[in-house]
Order: structure tokens, then sequence, then C-alpha cells
């Protein structure tokens, strides 16, 4: 009897310590499958969450949205502005084994700008040319000041691919990237998973608590959320904001939420085509009196309970350009009434399109409710997303729901919807001198008088009121209790510095 | 000997109709059918008097709210009265079914009657056409169209409506061609009648009875096939109800808000039911082969 005691309990200690030798791994459920794994052509949030893992870039943001250094250890404006000088983290290597320099830095830069399909020319435009100074600094030269820039080599832009492994894959580089990050490419499965594993060589590897990372391709929200409660996940990302009762109450589930930088707005069509040609387009009164006719705080509260943000700017509050002092206005159908009387109407048609998310279709429909109470006929058209958004680049509609992801820096987002020839300007909006404001903006260093222009141009985007923005998502992700040190930043990536295993 | 059984319905009509009508009041599954559908019908019509609040209005302060006695069926995620949806989406439900029935049959019924009649190349090209379109599953072939045609309800009657076609070219081109071997159709030529006039005279009113009965079944495909299409945002646009559009949305509530999915999927269930007892009703009371 003793005997079987002893083996029982030889047996049950090697299970133990084979469960304890066993790897951790994180399993992360993601709504979309990412695009193009390589940091030149991404184009999707689902492929920054991933490269969170994969590649580090040359300085990050904080949760605080300032710029943080990553690879780079610090770095220096040249009094003109013209010029920007970092130095590197040394020591650092990339996956393949090979060093990251100054040589690495200049070839990615000059990468990113001459690729053919690269998606990264116009973030980093102003740079002319990049001076390796020593093996660890490196300058950048610009065509013209350009402020943004750091808050540009903050995302995809500054993320640093091995020289050697883009030269010998040339084309094939997505499917088996080569960076600096904590972890490194092992497979993908297409519309299935991602898995990657710790790089022991990585410069903060003490700080990685988990061996793997396998990211799995969970589309709808509930069964992400699901498969997180029935512990076959370990995260979910983008819970849905109706689904967070659910996560509050389970006793295994942590929320982890932070602000984001996304917006959603309603666009105009003001200057597009024949589309253009209606009463709110043509009208900016008009389209102030829709904005005193729907309440954001409404839109919050039912279509996403009350757990996004109620604004009335494309940037977010979090942000140090954010202008405080230009206010929601407060809901006035009697205003709005008047404003459409004084127009000369009683009814305004509108034909809202809108991509047919759940989200989306609830804020139709409020705005629509609202709206029709000051005198908008609003009509609605749905479209499922790729119709939709094709409508949307050609400017084939007359408002549209948009949603843009945002950026830590304002100048991207204010020049893509806001400047004459912007890249999303897609409603062709156009005013010259909010073009001057803007460009100014991107070349101030002060950051004071850098928020004085765009307290300026905040003002003018907010009459002509070419988009009304809506509110700002929050990022939530439901995570098993078991895992640890997540910290929430707006950009909504999961990073891995100190994320391990909680007990 | 087969005198009873040649002779053509029509003539049979026109010596007085309440044999058909006295069998099928016989038939309990039929009387059930038919006061559920009547039920629907009567809810359809009168929608606007019988819903006790506007099916859009929106109340921001009882948002999906549980049943109560304010809102019966209690609310919806924007805080419409699920009761007053249910019976407004009535209309949307029944003018599915009997549009795109409609149409299928004003289609399938001339093609299947000249298939059958003339035979030789119309009916192998008809023939042919119909099983090209059999040969895709119902709701697929309903749902290619409605995506090709551009969400809207008229145009998911429309796509509904093509897609049941062939079903009804089938079943008229079949008893068309056994019609077409009685005498009475031999008498007819013989008396010098036309193609047309032994068509709509003697073929059509003999095909009848199994077409509406065939119609009668369809409209329970055609119900579900709407609330499919609006489920899958393909039907009647927001913010009009339907219970396919309401189920689509009560999805993402189910534990939450279970009664915003529980009436609209029992309204389906029932109409459906009532149709097919209808139908199988109509079929024991009008076809003599039962």
């Amino acid at each position: 009897m003793r005997r079987v005691a002893t083996v029982l309990t030889a047996i049950s200690m090697t299970a133990l310590a084979l469960v304890s030798a066993q790897a951790a791994t994180l399993r992360v459920g993601l709504q979309d499958d990412p695009d193009a794994l390589d940091p030149a052509l991404s184009g999707t949030y689902a492929g920054r969450f991933v490269f969170a893992a994969l590649c580090d870039k040359l300085v990050d943001i904080s949760p605080e949205l300032k710029i943080v250094p990553q690879l780079a250890e610090a770095w220096e404006w040249a009094p003109d502005g013209k010029s920007i000088t970092f130095a590197l983290r040394k020591n650092v290597t990339f996956h393949d084994g090979t060093a990251f320099d100054a040589a690495a830095v200049k070839f990615n830069i000059e990468r990113m700008k001459t690729m053919p399909d690269s998606k990264r020319k116009a973030e980093l435009a102003p740079i002319a040319s990049v001076e390796a100074l020593a093996a660890d600094k490196v300058r950048f030269n610009l065509s013209e000041p350009f402020v943004p820039l750091l808050a540009n080599l903050s995302d995809r832009a500054g993320m640093m691919v091995s020289p050697k492994a883009a030269g010998e894959k040339v084309g094939e580089f997505a499917a088996a990237p080569v960076c600096t990050g904590p972890y490194q490419f092992v497979e993908r499965k297409s519309r299935d998973l991602i898995r990657v594993k710790k790089y022991p060589g990585y410069w903060n590897a003490g700080q990685i608590g988990y061996d793997e990372v396998v990211y799995h391709y969970v589309p709808d929200s509930t069964v992400r959320l699901s498969r997180v409660r029935a512990g076959d996940l370990d995260l979910a990302e983008r819970v849905a904001p109706t689904d967070l009762k659910i996560v509050r109450e389970d006793a295994n589930l942590a929320l982890h939420s932070g602000q984001g930088l996304a917006v959603a707005h309603l666009m105009f069509n003001v200057g597009a085509g024949a589309k253009a040609d209606t009463p709110l387009g043509k009208n900016a009164t008009l389209r102030q009196a829709f904005e005193l006719a729907i309440d954001r705080n409404v839109i919050n509260r039912v279509a996403f309970n009350g757990e996004f943000l109620a604004d009335n700017q494309m940037i977010p509050p979090s942000s140090p350009f954010y202008d405080r002092a230009h206010k929601i206005p407060a809901r006035d159908v009697a205003k709005a009434k008047a404003m459409i009387a004084a127009a000369g109407m009683t009814r305004v048609p509108v034909e809202l399109q809108y991509e047919n998310t759940a989200g989306d279709t609830r804020v139709a429909q409020i705005m629509q409710s609202m709206a029709g109470e000051a005198g908008f006929d609003v009509k609605l058209l749905p479209m499922e997303s790729a119709t939709a958004i094709e409508r949307y680049m050609n400017g084939n509609f007359e408002a549209y729901i948009g949603n843009w992801s945002g950026r830590a820096d304002p100048d991207p987002t204010l020049i893509a919807f806001f400047s004459c020839a912007g890249s999303q300007n897609v409603n062709k909006y156009c005013n010259k001198d909010l073009d001057v404001i803007l460009s100014e903006a991107r070349g101030e260093a002060d950051e004071a008088k850098r928020k004085a222009l765009y307290v300026k141009a905040t003002d003018i985007y907010l009459t002509a009121l070419s988009s009304i923005p809506l509110y700002h998502p929050n990022w939530f992700f439901a995570a098993r209790k078991s895992v640890g040190g997540i910290v929430m930043v707006p950009d909504g990536l999961l990073r891995f510095t100190g994320v391990k295993p909680a007990n | 000997m087969s005198s009873i059984e040649t002779t053509p319905v029509a003539g049979r009509v026109r010596a007085g109709g309440s044999p058909e009508i006295r069998r099928l009041l016989r038939e309990p599954s039929a009387v059930i059918g038919a006061t559920i559908i009547l039920f629907f019908a009567v809810l359809a019509v009168f929608a606007s008097w019988i819903a006790p609040y506007d099916p859009n209005a929106p109340d921001w302060m009882a948002i999906r709210a549980a049943p109560s006695a304010a809102h019966w069926f209690g609310t919806d995620d924007l805080g419409r009265d699920v009761l007053s949806r249910v019976i407004f989406g009535t209309q949307a439900s029944l003018g599915a079914g009997m549009v795109s029935v409609t149409v299928a049959v004003l289609i399938g019924l001339p093609f299947g009657l000249v298939a059958g009649y003339f035979g030789g190349l119309a009916d192998m090209v008809i023939s042919r056409l119909a099983d090209a379109l059999l040969a895709c599953p119902f709701l697929v072939l309903a749902i290619a169209l409605a995506a090709f045609l551009g969400p809207s309800l008229q145009n998911a009657m429309i796509a509904i409506g093509i897609s049941a076609v062939p079903v009804f070219v089938r079943v008229a081109r079949a008893e068309t061609l056994v019609v077409g071997t009685e005498d009475y159709i031999a008498a007819a030529r013989a008396q010098g009648l036309g193609d047309l006039a032994i068509l709509t005279g003697q073929v059509l009113p003999n095909v009848l009875a199994p077409t509406i009965v065939q119609a009668t079944l369809t409209m329970a495909i055609a119900v579900l096939a709407e609330a499919s299409l609006a489920f899958l945002g393909l039907g009647q646009m927001p913010p009009a109800p339907s219970w396919g559009a309401m189920l689509d949305v009560a999805r993402q509530f189910l534990s939450e808000a279970p009664w915003m999915a529980f009436w609209p999927g029992l309204a389906i269930i029932a109409l459906v039911i009532g149709f097919n007892l209808m139908g199988d009703g109509l079929n024991d009371a009008l076809n003599p082969r039962h």
C-alpha cells in the first residue's frame, strides 16, 4: 500500500513538474485577420496589434500620449527644426541575429520611402535624407520642420526590420517578418492564427513574461468574449460595450479599459460631385442646426451603454492639443428649428449612409429620430462594409458615419480630413486659411504656440462642420485574471513589457 | 367510365363551387391554418389601430426594458415597443409572402403551361432553365439576388419571388402534361379551338388547384426567407420593423434582453405554421387523388 502511495506521489510530482515546465502561452482573440505583416505595407489595426509583439519602434507613446524611448534612447531637434538626431539603444539585435544600428535605421527609412507599394510614404515624406553618424547615432534631415514626425515614428513608420531579411526576401518578407521586438515570428495560418515565440536575445527580455503568444482570429465580439470566459482564450480585444456587464460580473475576468484616439463622426458631402448638391451640403447653418438637433450623450448612452466618450472634436480629450474651450453644444431643438426656418425651409431631406455594423446602425437610427424632431428627414442607407467604404472613398454619399482610428498627434487627423488635399477629405471641404494654420502647426516645435494654432483650426472646422464629431470609442480588453501587468495605451495595442502570468 | 375523372374543373366550378369549400371546412388543419393567417392579416391591415405605440418611436429612458404593463413585450435596444414592432412587422412578413409568391406564380405558371403543353424545344429550354435555378439552394439564390438588387424590402420580395419561380414551373408543367392527355383536350382541339383558348380555358383551371396548394406552402418559405434576408441586412430597411431584422438586433442581447428575440421569433413560427397547415388542408381538399 505504501509503495503504491509513493508511486502515486512520484507520478503527481512529475506531472506537476511537467506542467510548471510547460511554456507559458498567451492566447489572444483578434477581431480581424491582419493584412501583410510588413510595417511598410500594413494598413490595419489588427496588423499593428500583432506588430506590438514582433517589431519595436524607434520611439513609443506612453499612456499619457507622451513620446517615450524604445529603440532610440534619446533624440534632439536642431534649432531650426529641420533635422533630428537619435541616439540608438546599444546591444539590440534582430531576430536573425544581425545587429541593429544606424545603418539599419537608414536602410529602413529609405525602404519605406522608396518601396513601390509602401503605405508609409506620406508619414515620412518630409525626411530628405538619413545620415548614419556613428553605429549608435543617426540623423534625419528634413525638407521642412515637421513636428509630428516623432508621433509617426511611434507607429509602423518607426518599426525597424532586419535589412538582411528584407534584402534576401524581397516580396516575401511579410510571410515571415524579422524585427527586433520581444517575440519572433513562428507561423501564420491565414484567417486562423498567428504564432510568435519569445526572442531570447531581446534587449528587455527580463520583462517579457510569456514564452509564446498565439493570436486567434475570432471576428464576432460575443464569441471572442465567450471563449475567454470558457478559458479557451486568455484575452479578447475590442469587447462590445454592451457586453461589459458580463465581464465585470465574471469573477475570473478582468476588464482593461482605456481612452482611445479614434473618433466617429458624421461627414457631410460639401463638395464632391452631385451628392454635394443638398441643403446640408451647401449650407453650414443647416449643419450647425443638425448638430443642435442631436444629443451626443444620448447616442453614447443608448448605443454604447454610456461606455464611450461623447465629444464634439476630432482629437480626443487625452491629447494635449484638445481645445477645452470648445464644449459640446447642448441639444436645442427649438434653436435648430429656427435655423432651418431662417434658411427658408421647414423639412430638410438628407440621405445618411453607414456601414451596417451593430453600433453604426444604432447611432444612425438615434440620429434619425432626434434630427427628425427638428425637421431633418433622414433617410437611412446601410451598406455592407466593402461597398460603404468604396462609396465613401469616391465621395458618393450625402452624409456618412465615418470611423477614424486616430493618431497620437493631431496633425495626421486634421490634415487628412480638413486640408484641401487631405487623403480622407473625400467630402471635399476646402478652406485655404485652415490649410495655412495646419501647415504652420506641423512646423511649430513650441507646444504652447502649436496648441494656439490648433485652437484656431478647431474653431474653423467646428464652424464649417463639414464633419460633426460624435464620440470617441474607448478600448476594452477582457482578460483572464491570470494575465497580469496589462497597461492600456491610447493606441489600443497590447504591449508585452511587464505582462506575465499572475500567480 | 372515365367521365367523372375527365370532367374539367372549370365545368365543375360552374356547376357550383361549394364542394371544395365544404371539404376545406372539414379539414381541421386548414381551418386552424386559415385562422392563424387571418389573425396576422388583421394585425397587418389594422396595425396602426391595434399597436399601442408608434413602432419607430424610441424612448431613450426605457432602453431594453423588460416586459411590463406599459410595454407588454418589453422594449428593444432603442427603447421602441416590441409589441408594436411585432404587429407592424406583420406587414413586411405577410407582404413579402404575398408579393413574392404572386411574382413567382405570374412568371412560373405561364412558363410551366407552355413547357407542358407544347413540349419539344420550348419544354427543353424552359425546363433546363428551371433545373438550373433549382440546382441553386432556394435561400442562397435569394440572398445572391437580393445582394445584387440592393437591400430593400421591395428587392427582397422580388428576389424571393424569382427564386421560387422554378417550383411553379415544375408544378404547372407536370399538371399540364397530365391534363394534356385527357379526352376533353382532344375534344376541344377537335372543335377547332386554338392553343391559347385551350390553355386558358381548359388547361389552366385544372392546373390552378395544385398551384394554389403550392403557393400556400411557398408562402411559408417566403416568410422565412424574408426574415432570413432581413436578418442578414438585405430586407426591410431600418428603422421600419421586420421580424427578421428584429431577431438580428436581438441576437446581440440574447442573455440580457431575451424578449427582444422571443416575440418576433414566435411570430415567425406561428405564421409559418399557419401557412403550412393551410397548404396541407388545401392539398387534402382540392387534390382529387386524396
